[in-house]
């Protein structure tokens, strides 16, 4: 896909698409969203449908940073108390480390 | 004239790669064509525009003799300006090419789990675990036959299914094939990155990391996403599939299958009934893109027009690739369970070999598409407006697999000084394969000549050169 050839409604489609679709707890779909149509929203000329596409890329932007948040603190959370959640914490385990010699 | 032009452009990004269909159109039109082309390009400055054209007059000779009658004397100009324009994308595609073999081979040195053989396909029956080296051989070619057999198979079932206009089916076979690779495969490999990284990790994080990766893929590749992002999956991809490979496949089959393919590349592709030359041609008649997922493009890969009949194909080709490596993993997961596995296995080897003989050609697309355009007026019109543009190298992701596995096949054995080679030795086979692009202008198998060098840099430097370097090392002799 190359953005500079789209038309701009078809812009404003593709962001607002991008932008539901990262609904689906797809936070990663919206920081792609966001890098795309960061020029489109921002450094750009004003257009008719910049407006929208802003509201779309500001709202996934921080949707993406809210998930990271809550991931960075899910992961601290669960690395800090694995051991003290007993089996809680060994059935949410994927991989246990190893000990080293 | 400028309005022609441009649906022109359209229409060729769509149409893939060489114009075998240009042929079939009356030479007069053609020729006039070209040579307004020519101008109304050169007028806008394209650089690419003088490659397009000449690539366009691809296969038919023709085509490409034609227009020098009234462009005489552009002639030199636009060799070299194709020239130039070729490098520019030789380079372009080294660096794709460069980082599907690093991920390989970063791989296969870090992640013991891909050089271990325990479990093999189940199109691979022999399993090499006789002492005697003409048992091996036998064995390896009896493996390597089977497999080829299978891919053969796969490409014209899938002939038939295209000609047969089940896009349906195609479609869901694609999306089959790429949602196990982007998830199961995928899901592996970060399993043994983990494992081999002693790094924690939890079930939630993992879903949640997987799911977002495996989505984002299946956007991008079947669907609408930026260029770089799209890139980087189908690489990763290839990767993938290279990395089942060398796990499953046994020691000296891997070898004969390398060998034996590149020669499948080479019948396929340029033998006038050959069932990838077919598919391009059907492709064309059609003025459908061709797989693009399938392809790894320097440039712009597809676009919106997908909407019409497009999107179904672009989706395949993905597939394909994707498919063979689910297929793969499944067998040695399932190991002793056959049945499912087996079946699974043979669509994904279909799958994959498919992919490997539609992928491997080096196009230049631009051309052929005018054609199409010309063949189906009413068609083109529409699709114009929304197709992105399609121009540059196409390598396909076979090509990828196979260089990968070849690189990766000889860094499993733990000697840099052989990777190297190798890594060199397709590097040039590219570069040879990509001149040769330039002076036949058509689809060319990318397999062969970089495989062959690939092979002989492999052996030469393994049975001449190692011991050479280490008997000077233990000597302390410094050249």
């Amino acid at each position: 896909m190359d953005l500079s050839k789209l038309p701009n409604d078809m812009k404003l489609q593709l962001c607002k698409s991008y932008f539901k679709v990262g609904c689906l707890f797809l936070p990663f779909v919206w920081a792609v969203n966001v890098c795309w149509f960061f020029r489109d929203a921002f450094i750009k000329p004003a257009y008719d449908e910049q407006k929208l596409i802003k509201k779309f890329v500001i709202m996934s932007a921080i949707g993406a940073f809210v998930w990271a948040v809550i991931l960075v603190t899910w992961i601290t959370v669960y690395q800090t108390n694995r051991v003290s959640w007993g089996a809680t914490g060994d059935a949410l385990s994927f991989i246990v480390p190893l000990g080293r010699a | 004239m400028s309005e022609s032009g441009s649906d022109l452009d359209a229409t060729e990004h769509t149409a893939l790669m060489d114009g075998h269909i240009a042929e079939a159109r009356p030479d007069r039109e053609l020729a006039e064509r070209i040579a307004r082309k020519r101008k109304t390009k050169s007028d806008n400055q394209r650089s690419y525009g003088s490659v397009e054209q000449i690539e366009g007059g691809p296969s038919g000779a023709s085509i490409a003799q034609q227009p020098r009658v009234p462009a005489a004397p552009v002639e030199p100009q636009i060799e070299e300006l194709e020239l130039k324009y070729g490098a520019r994308h030789v380079i372009k595609l080294f660096v794709p090419v460069t980082l599907c073999m690093l991920v390989v081979v970063a791989t296969i040195s870090s992640i013991n789990f891909y050089s271990v053989k325990d479990v093999y396909l189940a199109y691979t029956p022999f399993h090499e675990e006789s002492p005697y080296a003409s048992t091996k051989v036998w064995n390896a070619l009896a493996n390597s036959m089977i497999l080829l057999c299978v891919i053969a198979l796969m490409t014209v079932l899938l002939i038939v299914l295209y000609k047969k206009k089940c896009y349906k089916t195609i479609h869901g076979w694609l999306i089959l094939s790429s949602l196990i690779l982007l998830f199961l495969f995928s899901y592996l490999y970060i399993e043994e990155a983990l494992i081999a990284y002693n790094i924690p990790m939890d079930y939630i994080t993992l879903g949640f990391v997987l799911w977002n990766f495996g989505v984002m893929g299946m956007i991008v590749i079947h669907w609408k996403g930026p260029l770089r992002l799209q890139q980087a999956y189908l690489i990763f991809i290839a990767a993938l599939m290279a990395l089942v490979f060398i796990k499953y496949l046994p020691e000296w089959t891997t070898w004969a299958v390398l060998a034996v393919i590149s020669i499948w590349d080479l019948v396929a592709v340029l033998t006038p009934k050959g069932p990838l030359r077919i598919l391009v041609e059907t492709a064309q008649e059609r003025n459908e893109p061709i797989f693009p997922a399938l392809i790894y493009s320097s440039t712009v890969m597809y676009c919106m027009a997908a909407a019409s009949p497009a999107p179904g194909a672009a989706g395949e080709r993905e597939l394909r690739p994707l498919q063979p490596h689910g297929t793969v993993e499944g067998e040695g997961r399932d190991g002793t369970e056959a049945g499912g596995g087996e079946a699974g296995f043979d669509a994904a080897w279909r799958e994959r070999r498919d992919e490997g003989a539609a992928p491997r050609r080096l196009r230049v697309d631009s051309a052929p598409p005018r054609y199409v355009t010309r063949l189906d007026p009413p068609h083109a019109p529409p699709h114009a407006p929304d197709l992105d543009e399609e121009k540059g190298v196409k390598l396909g992701l076979g090509d990828f697999i196979f260089y990968s596995v070849l690189v990766g096949k000889a860094s499993s054995y733990g000697d840099w000084n052989t990777t190297l080679a190798c890594f060199v030795a397709i590097l040039i086979g590219l570069c040879l394969t990509l001149l040769l692009l330039a002076i036949l202008k058509k689809a060319l198998p990318a397999l062969p000549i970089s495989i062959t060098f690939g092979l002989i840099f492999y052996f030469a430097t393994r049975s001449v050169v190692k011991p050479f370097a280490d008997a000077l090392a233990a000597e302390q002799v410094f050249i």
